[in-house]
């Protein structure tokens, strides 16, 4: 008999130890989760950050799982509206001209460019492929340049290895061997990327006709781009360049798989989907 | 006493250590694995019709996913002071929202030998990531953020090239609620559920004209 109670005894004492480190595990998650988010907050740079956290809701949560003390399931109750997410907020001053923008360029992907790729993709996908990794061999020294300047010194290695294995074994540039036999991966950099990587902000979202989503920064990471385009040092005619250009986006638009009809049926409001979908990209990219 | 307390602590934590859910459960790569394989080989079957395929995963995906979660993240502060109405009416339209936009991709979808490899994982508490790559033509990073729910790592957010689908639906539904109100987020989410379900019909209509 007194086995027993001593028995019953130490099966309650566990419920009330677990349940009371269940109860620390919750603390000291919200607690180490606070520092994370103000770290990633100041990573973004210029993009205002809004971090939707209150000291009360600590209290809530704490209260929640005394509620449902001796349950497995003690993070059922979880608040998931705070914690580690935050808001992006894009600065976007010239909304009515963005959209007008945007509103064109849709006009021009449906009745102009995307029917041009969907007839450009009688061309078996293999040559379309070279064409792409032709124009992305002519990119080299743009992700070159902006890793040198970023000082990875090693993914600026590697775009040279791509360069010479590609132009000589993938017979200039239509192959990438790099990637297939020697695993160099394209290191994805650019002027905008470098930017931000030194700590300019991304200013105020722009829609260029034509270019699509952009920003001050990344505008400005075009421009210094554009000189490092070999093409550009290529006496040609004007539109002999345009050409070049148009060719080279026709074939990465008929290589891909309809992403953007997707997004437009998806999409609530396409225009703030692209918009907010490009900044966490940009981010993304420079804090790589 | 104060030892023999930490004592009786030990004591108990290895008597019932199956208690505390981090340690009896596999890792979430393990766990999301096993459905994600089960995904692509339903849809590699072509024995299967495109209606069955689309149930199966269907039923994965609702086991897989925490729709509440991605909910209560998506609306932020909008979710605590909304109305349990409310609220209960944003799951369900948010989750069949998102239901109808992947059935429409794997309509569209045709298997060329992707594959998925397991980069990398990391677990803090009841909060975890797996960050995987889909290897087609083009490497794309895709993550998933989980949490533990009892036993189980539940998918809360899909990180595709470093854009966050949960993040992503938060700018926009804030700036609707923002000018339209939590109501006026519920029709716009109404509406875009009926076109794509007139989509749907319009695409299975023609799709039976051809005798496909």
């Amino acid at each position: 008999m007194r086995r027993f109670i001593v028995f019953a005894l130490l099966v309650m004492l566990t419920g009330l130890l677990t349940s009371g480190h269940a109860l620390a595990v919750e603390d000291s998650l919200s607690v180490t989760e606070d520092p994370a988010v103000e770290s990633s907050s100041a990573d973004l740079g210029e993009n205002s950050v809004v971090v939707e956290d209150s000291a009360g809701e600590l209290g809530e949560v704490e209260a929640a799982s005394d509620a449902i003390v001796g349950e497995e399931d003690f993070t059922d109750e979880e608040d998931f509206t705070n914690g580690d997410i935050e808001t992006l907020t894009v600065f976007d001053p010239i909304e009515p001209f963005n959209r007008g923008m945007f509103w064109f360029n849709d006009k021009l992907y449906f009745y102009l460019f995307k029917p041009i790729a969907r007839g450009y993709r009688v061309v078996p996908e293999p040559a379309r492929e070279s064409v792409s990794n032709f124009f992305s061999n002519l990119g080299t020294p743009v992700r070159f340049a902006n890793s040198l300047l970023q000082l990875k010194i090693g993914d600026a290695g590697s775009e040279l290895g791509r360069l010479i294995i590609n132009s000589t074994l993938g017979i200039g540039g239509l192959f990438d061997p790099a990637k297939a036999w020697f695993d160099l991966g394209r290191k994805e950099e650019d002027f905008g990327q470098t930017l931000g990587n030194y700590g300019v902000g991304s200013g105020f979202y722009i829609v260029w006709p034509l270019l699509g989503p952009s920003n001050t920064r990344d505008s400005v990471g075009m421009v210094g781009d554009f000189f490092l385009d070999p093409l550009h040092y290529i006496d040609m005619k004007p539109v002999e360049r345009v050409g070049l250009v148009g060719l080279d986006k026709e074939t990465d638009l008929s290589l891909d798989k309809d992403t953007y009809e997707g997004i437009k049926q998806d999409a609530l409001d396409p225009y703030l989907f692209v918009r907010n979908a490009y900044e966490q990209y940009r981010d993304g990219k420079i804090k790589k | 006493m104060k030892i023999r307390k930490y004592l009786m602590f030990i004591l108990m934590f290895a008597i019932f250590g199956w208690v505390n859910p981090a340690m009896a459960v596999p890792s979430p790569t393990a766990q999301l694995r096993v459905t994600l394989d089960k995904i692509v080989e339903v849809l590699r079957n072509k024995e299967l019709s495109q209606d069955a395929i689309l149930d199966q995963v269907n039923v994965m995906v609702r086991d897989k996913f925490d729709f509440e979660a991605m909910s209560q993240r998506t609306l932020g502060i909008h979710w605590r002071n909304a109305t349990p109405k409310q609220r209960a009416r944003f799951i369900e339209l948010f989750s069949q929202l998102l239901e109808d936009t992947y059935r429409i991709r794997i309509r569209n979808y045709t298997y060329q030998n992707e594959r998925v490899e397991y980069v990398g994982e990391t677990v803090q508490g009841t909060r975890g990531q797996v960050d995987t790559i889909v290897v087609a033509n083009k490497d794309i990073p895709v993550s998933y953020r989980v949490r533990l729910k009892g036993k189980e790592w539940l998918v809360y957010d899909v990180i595709v090239e470093e854009v966050s689908l949960v993040n992503n639906y938060r700018s926009s539904y804030n700036e609707i609620v923002r000018k339209e109100g939590f109501d006026g987020l519920l029709t716009r989410l109404e509406e875009k559920i009926r076109e794509l379900d007139a989509a749907k019909k319009a695409a299975k209509g023609s799709a039976k004209k051809q005798g496909v």
